[in-house]
């Protein structure tokens, strides 16, 4: 085997360059022996602040990316000078990611928006006028008011984006009286939520990594708990050490690798970070991570021998926690019986696997073996397998399964869903009261009446599936409009004339960009913009900026106040606190809402009254304090108990101090324990972060009696309360089906009439290697294009410079032209202050296009070479190749919202955008995912031409 | 500096089994220490090695070693570069005449002349934090929880135990220079199995 040295290194003389070999001392074989190392004692940050002179130190929550990290900003003369991870929060223990680090670049950043803007050229042309405050809430208010007259106030969307503090934005437009509020979740992910969603109802099934957790001691006291005991990982298209959605999966996977012994398998058909530390890598075929799953279940099911310890993979105590379970065993078996057309093999044998996945027979029976024998172990499936694929669904349901037939659903080292076990927060400040106000609409001339959540685009549209306020096929509404297929509104039709985008850049990453620009220009025939008023309300300005009509600038995140709690192994929450005062004219998102709430006041718009708005809300600690009261909101469960001295299966609610110490009422007639309610001031009293215990088993209870563990029917949220193998979940939407006999349009595609009751299977579009439909494409698209989150280039972060020194994976390197832009950087005093800077060549990083050596050896293009990607569609990307042997064969990986940058809000990545390839760029527009019309970003084919 | 600080001997240890490839260490440097665009105290080297499918990307966070014969120490005509008594190496930006001889004297190319500054720059081990009962900020902000630093003279230290307990190596030992900084699994150079 030949050896190979593709290197990057950071060293400062040379920053593209070959790494010198490193002479480094024998000794090879580690691992035993190694300390279980703890933690180090928090220092004390106060006293470390004090030595730089008058230093405050300030615990909030990041919102750089949605993995909102409790953070710890030290902040001198009003201004920001330190960033480190906050050590009490458990979600991150005081680690903060190069991103996290380099925050004050975005905060300080000269490309912020500073002031209100309204559009004085066309769509697009970034041609804004500075405007007042009043001004443009002015201006907003009255084409408010004038849409809602015209057309009602359901044809305003209004998007609140990938952060947690959203509430104040949805409460507003809830009392305005459109249910179409929705978030980033319309645009990312959903079939990959959508199994845990039906079979347990939650979303996100994550290892139980995250340490330390705060447990139950048998003495009685609570204490850290650090130790791992995870033994085998399976992260399946999932790359949380660059895609760090989940902070604590960076160090809890080697934590748990390292200390515990646990095997990390990766598969992925790119060598990603994740893959660099796992013990295997399985470079799978795009779109087939569910075609692996179905096989391991089928191995399981074939090779299962409870009296063999070496295959007693299923542990059937799971028919005491579940229903359906029958039905969905018969239906998965009544495939076997037929033939693949696209290969004429058994579903979900070896050989069909094989087949389709590219992996071997022995490979796909071994990672079924050990995830059989393996205990604790846990399957995560992440965004670019099942959650990015038109045929998500199946794979996510599977992965499911999989999980709780083994045994491995939220025990000590196994699967949790975190969905279930995070606080519930927001409470009454989200407004959905507001949902069940009467309104009338006439339907061909006769009146009917309804509720305001009735007139939903989805839930009454064509996704009546959309679970969380999801909306995914949005540029198709702007050019048709809605019309409601099911409700008591049912005939009800509207046209979409107001977005509000609060953060997020959907022209970018919300699917198809060239459709998202053509929906947002179409005019009608009177040369007036069809969707009237877009308003972009953000702390930068990207390229969805330059559609709006207004723009008003958001407090950026330690400017703010809101709560965070992504994704933990159990109830924490931590705040985001205020760490300075709003910079420019940003204010922050309880003001905006205030002053548009008055405003519509003023304007005679009776929805809006001083009592829930202005006068409730006279400070976001007010806002914040109702957000915080349901917490932690979670029925008490698990082991150990989390409060010994209270009964299991209530509801809790109070701080952590006042549950552990009993100072609480409890009603046992509606089964809650309240403690005192936690507020932004107990919060700030425990450095901004509160943590209730752990507990394992929390779906079950030890039933004495019987002798053995039954469903403690306290966490999981399906109707049945249990683990759902037969779908009630769809239920409610058959019955609008059956109702009216409209089939959605998602269904009518894969060819369904309804919900299917349990398993079910389809192929995914645009791939030649499962799906017949697209075999013919095969030889003139010979590359399956993925796409991959570069965590340190996402679409709203590429105006700091540090990070375009940190290459990632062969889709964000130093491939640039040279070029000159003025940055934020440190100068002589360590300050950062705005300079004119020089990029070399081969200094700053871009997106790029990573491709396997021998393709593109084939093709003739070696690193740094441009190429053009071509899909079936004719869409075009151009870019520069970056070559790696860590890709499979014919598959293409760019990263997400990394290329093609054109608004000069997003700084010097925005000088890169002819030689940049923009994914979404080679997205179908016309293809949404069927049950939830999600954009299916990782179903596409490709030829690839040397330019 | 504190009276028993002769009887301490900093260092840093870094398991390469936890490095997640991050660049924390990198980013999180340039915000303590005021690093501009460009330069770096603290990086990292990628390297990926072998053929597909038998392929691996390898880690190297880099910082400076600390050496306990530092040749940046000895070729400074000025002696603005110094050894603490407690091993950090650094640097008197107020003696520092900008010659250079300290950027080109190491083996380990973690020194470079400040743009700004117009003097020689390093890391520091953040002694600015170390003196006041802190941590150097690559290790607070470690993604993976792969650094460690501390008194390698303590054996009761979490490094020294380290250090003790595990098979460690240093960069290019063969310059005679006892770098401070260890590495725990450093398998740059092996080829995948």
């Amino acid at each position: 085997m030949s050896s190979k040295n593709n290197s990057f290194s950071l060293s400062r003389r040379n920053f593209l360059k070959i790494s010198a070999a490193v002479t480094a001392t024998a000794g090879m074989g580690f691992g035993a022996n190694m300390l279980n190392i703890k933690e180090v004692s928090a220092e004390e940050s106060e006293k470390l602040a004090n030595s730089l002179g008058n230093v405050e130190v300030k615990y909030t929550a990041d919102v750089m990316c949605p993995s909102e990290c409790g953070m710890e900003m030290w902040v001198k003369d009003g201004r920001i000078i330190k960033i480190y991870g906050n050590e009490s929060c458990p979600f991150n223990d005081g680690a903060c990611c190069a991103k996290g680090a380099s925050g004050m670049q975005l905060v300080y950043s000269p490309d912020r928006n500073k002031y209100p803007l309204i559009r004085e050229g066309e769509r697009g042309e970034g041609k804004f006028r500075r405007a007042t405050w009043e001004e443009a809430i002015d201006y907003i208010g009255k084409k408010l008011v004038d849409i809602k007259k015209t057309y009602g106030p359901e044809s305003v969307i209004m998007d609140a984006g990938d952060v947690t503090d959203r509430d104040q934005y949805y409460r507003l437009f809830h009392a305005f009286g459109t249910p179409n509020c929705v978030e980033h979740g319309s645009i990312c992910d959903t079939p990959r939520r959508h199994g845990p969603k039906l079979m347990l109802g939650g979303k996100r099934i994550e290892p139980d990594v995250m340490r330390p957790v705060l447990v139950r001691q048998p003495d009685g006291s609570l204490k850290k708990d650090y130790t791992y005991y995870s033994k085998l990982i399976i992260y399946v298209g999932w790359n949380p050490f660059v895609a760090t959605r989940i902070n604590y999966e960076s160090r809890g996977t080697v934590g748990a690798k390292v200390e515990n012994g646990c095997k990390v398998i990766v598969v992925d058909p790119a060598h990603t970070n994740t893959a660099s530390q796992a013990d295997q890598w399985l470079p799978i075929r795009p779109g087939t991570d569910g075609d692996l799953f179905a096989a391991m279940l089928r191995y399981i099911l074939e090779n299962d021998n409870q009296s063999n310890p070496f295959k007693k993979y299923i542990d059937w105590s799971f028919k005491d926690l579940c229903v359906g379970w029958d039905e969905f065993d018969a239906e998965f078996k009544s495939w076997w019986g037929k033939t693949d057309p696209i290969n004429g093999k058994s579903y979900f044998s070896l050989e069909w696997a094989a087949d389709r996945t590219g992996l071997s027979k022995e490979q796909i029976a071994e990672v079924a073996h050990e995830f059989g024998i393996t205990k604790p172990a846990a399957l995560v499936w992440g965004m670019q397998s099942p959650g990015h694929h038109f045929n998500g669904y199946p794979a996510s349901i599977i992965g499911t399964a999989l999980n709780i037939i083994t045994g491995n659903i939220d025990v000590p080292g196994g699967a949790i869903d975190t969905e279930l076990v995070k606080c519930d927060k927001g409470g009454d400040a989200k407004g959905s009261n507001f949902k069940k106000k009467k309104v009338k609409r006439a339907v061909e001339g006769i009146e009917v009446e309804g509720e305001v959540e009735h007139l939903h685009m989805d839930w009454y549209g064509d996704w009546p599936a959309a679970w969380d306020d999801v909306v995914g096929d949005y540029p198709r509404r702007f050019r048709e409009g809605v019309t409601l297929n099911y409700g008591p509104l049912k005939g009800h039709k509207y046209p979409i004339k107001g977005f509000m985008i609060r953060t997020g850049n959907p022209v970018m990453t919300g699917g198809n960009t060239k459709d998202w620009i053509d929906a947002l220009n179409a005019k009608d025939s009177s040369g007036n913009y069809k969707v009237e008023l877009v308003v972009n309300i953000d702390t930068l300005y990207l390229e969805t900026g330059m559609y709006a009509d207004v723009i008003l600038p958001e407090a950026s995140y330690a400017e703010r106040m809101s709560l965070s709690d992504v994704y933990p192994s159990h109830q924490v929450l931590w705040l985001r606190d205020r760490v300075i005062n709003p910079l420019h004219e940003s204010k922050c998102p309880t003001d905006i809402m205030n002053m548009l709430a008055k405003k519509l006041s003023d304007l005679g718009d009776t929805d809006f009254k001083a009592s829930d708005f202005w006068d409730k809300y006279k400070s976001e600690e007010d806002f914040v304090n109702e957000m915080l009261a349901p917490a932690p909101g979670r029925n008490h469960a698990g082991e150990p108990v989390p409060y010994p001295h209270l009964p299991l299966g209530y509801k809790l609610q109070g701080t952590p101090d006042s549950l552990d110490a009993g100072r609480v009422t409890i009603d046992h007639e509606k089964k809650v324990v309240k403690g005192e309610l936690v507020t932004v001031d107990w919060m700030r009293k425990n450095k901004g972060v509160a943590v209730w215990p752990m507990s394992w088993n929390r779906f079950k209870v030890f039933d004495k009696e019987a002798g053995k563990y039954v469903a403690s029917k306290a966490v999981a949220k399906t109707n049945s309360k249990l683990f759902e193998f037969t779908f009630s979940g769809y239920e409610k939407y058959n019955k609008l089906i059956s109702e009216t006999s409209i089939i959605p349009r998602g269904l009518k595609e894969i060819g369904y009439d309804k919900y299917p009751n349990t398993f079910y299977w389809f192929e995914t579009k645009w791939n030649p290697y499962t799906n017949m439909e697209y075999a013919k494409y095969k030889d003139e698209y010979p590359f399956q294009l993925i796409c991959g989150r570069v965590h340190h280039a996402m679409t709203g972060t590429q105006m700091v410079p540090w990070l375009s020194e940190t290459p990632v994976e062969g889709t964000w390197m130093p491939l640039n032209n040279s070029f000159k832009h003025k940055i934020i950087d440190m100068n002589a005093k360590g300050e950062l202050e705005e300079v004119e800077k020089e990029f070399k060549t081969g200094t700053f990083c871009v997106g790029t296009i990573a491709i396997n050596a021998s393709d593109a050896k084939s093709l003739g293009l070696k690193t740094g070479d441009l190429a053009i990607l071509e899909n079936p569609l004719g869409a075009q990307e151009k870019g520069k190749v970056y070559v790696t042997e860590g890709m499979r064969p014919g598959t293409i990986k760019l990263g997400f919202g990394t290329g093609g940058r054109f608004s000069p809000g997003i700084g010097p990545t925005s000088k890169n955008k002819d030689y940049t390839p923009n994914h979404s760029g080679l997205v179908d527009p016309n293809a949404h995912s069927p049950i939830m019309g999600m954009p299916c970003y990782a179903d596409m084919i490709i030829k690839v031409k040397k330019v | 500096m504190p009276e028993d600080s002769k009887l301490k001997k900093y260092g840093m240890v870094i398991d390469l089994r936890k490095c997640v490839g991050c660049m924390s260490c990198s980013v999180s440097c340039k915000m303590e220490n005021g690093v501009s665009f460009g330069v770096f105290r603290s990086w990292v080297n990628m390297t990926e090695k072998g053929d597909y499918p038998t392929v691996k990307r390898y880690y190297q966070p880099r910082l400076c070693n600390h050496c306990e014969n530092a040749p940046c120490v000895e070729v400074c005509p000025v002696k603005a570069s110094y050894k603490r008594e407690d091993g950090m190496v650094l640097l008197d930006k107020k003696k520092c005449i900008g010659c250079g001889y300290c950027v080109a004297s190491c083996p380990y190319n973690a020194r470079y002349m400040s743009k700004t500054q117009k003097v020689a720059d390093k890391c520091t081990f953040c002694d600015h934090r170390v003196d006041n009962g802190g941590e150097p900020a690559c290790v607070k902000n470690c993604m993976g929880k792969a650094r460690f630093f501390g008194d390698l003279n303590d054996p009761n230290s979490k490094i020294a135990q380290l250090v003790s307990n595990n098979p460690v190596q240093v960069i290019k030992p063969g310059q005679g220079t006892k770098p401070q900084v260890f590495y725990i699994a450093a398998d740059f150079n092996q080829q995948p199995k």
